[in-house]
């Protein structure tokens, strides 16, 4: 009998070692012959499959490295995807990083990133959204603008010059001069603000919260208070497209707003950035090239108008890997952003705006990306400050009280001591 | 007897193990953390009850407390008389229909719950839409802007998706009544409506022990359906729960503070549980 027991018992755990020694195998086949691996956690999704084109072409030229790309986000949590990939020991050999609350977070894992070419090269100021203490530890992703994307064909079939928007009342006036056209027009309304969306609301609070913080991101990032030092003009806004806006504004999000709404021309403003460049590319060729328009808000004065623009990720390298995997990784991001090869897929494949110097901007393939890239060589970009808030406000306060206000649950002072209060409990 | 114990703890080894590995060590692990500040990656401090104090000034917390209560009951009471309303239905003669329908009704509890949330938004938002624009009927506009319609939205997929499943329970108790039974029942003179209340209605009391509780533990820890269709808008107002310990774990980074609001939740769902089962127990006849 007990030579059965221990026969069973020896079978049991011989079938777990072959399960967990199986898992290993795998591992050891994709390292072989030299070959580095390297594992990239993504999470852009827009632009996945230009990211596998570009891995493509690299390993295609380095026989010996092998680049696995992890793809998370859309409508997934990215951000826990990549913490959990962490706790649970995968840890990625390069990722994406949010702003400096990532960065700080990740620190004990990232590479001091100053002495690779593709930090030299990037254009001054986008490193500092990854740097503490004075070290950058990420390489800009790409810049990335946002604002009032317009339709222009309606602006002016309505007899509005968008170019003519110079201050804060000519843009009322156009809302307006719209807004009473709107059956001849074929159009639902004027705006399609998607309240339901957090990171729309949070990225439109920005335009009034980076001038409090002197548009510096380490301010930003160091700020234990929210004033709303330009709330007057927020709330003028924000009455302002609630009034003129698609309804019910609070279930709008965004594919209503934009693929729906905006892209059939049935609204004329969003509040959006040049990331929904793509897909309305996929929806009507024509219409980026023909209609698409971006317009600054005035915030700061009545006739000074910027929008938001600067790098909104930033790629980290994992120094805890092996030393050869670390080297790799750093070749791989440097000949991204600085061969010639990489530089063409960034603009022609990516379609993105480069936050690195060697780009000739007549060649940002289209119109809006190229006014978001003069915007921020003209010195009239704001820094993202959504991306400094602490973790979770923009979600768990910010939004909720936003909607409260919009849904007449309370009053704009309200909003301002509520969001102000979480703002200094969560930092 | 020395060689059967041992085998019987030999084939329960596996189970034994995973569930310690998956349920007891976390479970123990949670405890603790629920007295730390947790990151998610270290410990960084140790606070006693301060999570627990915290949280009963959570306003959130509580609110979202009070509306998963809220929906829990709703839903309970829906998913069952639709749940013992379907079984009725299909166990009546109807021959092969009965198959069919059978089928169909417990088909929506076979899709996830985010598919499902997104089914659902897309009737709530663009046909409700539709049907409002071309009928005029208020009633079918504006569905998932406000805390109502939010609220009604999340009952009526939950019942939508697990009334199927609770008939099916209601089918096996109900094809286990005796038939002499309702034929003595209709020889005494009883109609339908008599015979199902006094006969058959005691003796599936047993069934709604089992439905009650699955329903009520299965509403109290909705989550997927509730993220897919509101996302706990508008402002706040139709977030569960089990959201809330997400959001402030995931989102907000206080791993410690989600933990202390994860067992209290806990601690909720038991006792409500417990009250409910001694409660059905105590009505269930024998024959």
């Amino acid at each position: 009998m007990k030579v059965r027991l221990f026969i069973s018992l020896l079978i049991l755990v011989s079938l777990m070692v072959a399960c967990s020694s199986g898992e290993s195998d795998d591992n050891n086949t994709a390292s072989n012959g030299d070959e580095v691996v390297i594992d990239v956690f993504n999470i852009k999704v827009e632009t996945t499959d230009q990211l596998n084109n570009l891995v493509e072409e690299y390993e295609s030229e380095n026989e010996n490295v092998s680049i696995n790309v992890t793809t998370v986000g859309g409508g997934q949590d990215a951000p826990s995807a990549l913490q959990a990939k962490f706790s649970s020991g995968e840890e990625p050999s390069i990722f994406l990083l949010g702003g400096l609350s990532d960065t700080e977070k990740y620190s004990e894992y990232l590479l001091d990133v100053s002495d690779m070419e593709s930090a030299k090269t990037a254009i001054d100021g986008t490193l500092d959204g990854a740097t503490i203490d004075g070290t950058p530890y990420g390489i800009p992703l790409n810049i990335e603008g946002y604002g009032w994307m317009i339709n222009k064909q309606i602006f002016e079939q309505a007899g509005v010059d968008p170019a003519s928007i110079d201050s804060y009342q000519s843009f009322v006036e156009a809302v307006e001069t719209i807004d009473a056209q709107k059956e001849e027009l074929g159009i639902e309304s004027v705006f399609a603000f998607s309240a339901k969306e957090d990171w729309v609301v949070s990225q439109f609070s920005s335009h009034f919260t980076a001038p409090e913080f002197d548009n510096n991101i380490q301010t930003a990032f160091k700020a234990d208070q929210l004033n709303f030092e330009y709330g007057d003009r927020m709330k003028e806004y924000v009455d302002l497209f609630n009034q003129y806006n698609y309804q019910p504004i609070l279930s709008l999000d965004y594919s209503t707003s934009v693929e729906e709404l905006f892209a059939n021309d049935q609204v004329a403003i969003i509040h959006q950035g040049n990331w929904i460049v793509p897909s309305l590319n996929s929806i009507d060729e024509s219409f980026v090239k023909e209609k698409l328009g971006i317009v600054p808000l005035f915030v700061e004065s009545d006739d000074e108008g910027k929008i938001v623009a600067g790098p909104s990720w930033y790629w980290g390298i994992n120094k805890e890997k092996d030393e050869e995997v670390v080297e790799e990784s750093k070749k791989f991001l440097d000949w991204m952003y600085t061969s010639d090869t990489g530089k063409d897929l960034i603009v022609n494949d990516f379609k993105y705006i480069p936050a690195h110097e060697g780009y000739d901007p007549e060649d940002i393939s289209d119109p809006v990306s190229r006014e978001v890239y003069e915007y921020l060589l003209n010195g009239k970009g704001k820094i993202w400050a959504n991306n400094q808030y602490p973790d979770g406000f923009f979600s768990e306060a910010l939004l909720p009280e936003f909607q409260k206000y919009l849904g007449d649950q309370q009053s704009w002072e309200e909003f301002e001591k509520n969001v102000s209060q979480s703002f200094t409990e969560m930092r | 007897m020395n060689f059967k114990s041992r085998t019987y703890w030999l084939f329960l080894l596996p189970t034994l193990l995973a569930l310690l590995l998956v349920l007891i060590i976390p479970f123990f692990q949670g405890v603790y953390y629920s007295f730390t500040e947790y990151n998610g990656f270290q410990v960084t401090g140790f606070v006693g009850l301060d999570n627990y104090i915290k949280l009963f000034s959570d306003e959130q917390f509580l609110y979202s407390l009070g509306f998963t209560g809220a929906f829990s009951l709703a839903s309970v009471i829906g998913i069952n008389v639709i749940g013992l309303a379907f079984a009725l239905l299909v166990t009546q003669k109807l021959g092969k229909a009965s198959t069919f329908f059978r089928t169909v009704y417990f088909m929506p509890n076979l899709i996830g719950g985010i598919i499902l949330g997104f089914i659902w938004q897309f009737v709530f938002l663009k046909a409700f839409t539709g049907i409002s624009e071309v009928t005029g009927l208020e009633f079918f506009r504006g569905w998932l802007a406000d805390t109502e319609t939010g609220f009604w939205g999340l009952v009526i997929l939950f019942v939508w998706q697990m009334s199927g499943y609770i008939m099916v329970i209601y089918i096996s108790f109900l094809n286990n009544v005796p038939q002499e039974l309702l034929e003595a029942a209709t020889i005494d003179g009883a109609n339908k409506w008599q015979s199902f209340w006094k006969v058959k209605f005691p003796l599936i009391i047993p069934a709604f022990t089992v439905s009650l509780f699955l329903t009520l533990s299965n509403a109290f820890k909705v989550y997927d359906q509730n993220m897919a269709l509101t996302g706990g808008g508008p402002f706040g107002s139709t977030e569960m729960t089990t959201m809330n310990i997400y959001d402030t774990a995931f989102k907000v980074q206080e791993m410690g503070y989600a933990q202390s609001k994860a067992i209290v939740f806990l601690i909720v769902i038991t006792l409500i549980s417990v009250i409910q089962l001694y409660f059905t127990r105590k009505k269930e006849t024998e024959l």
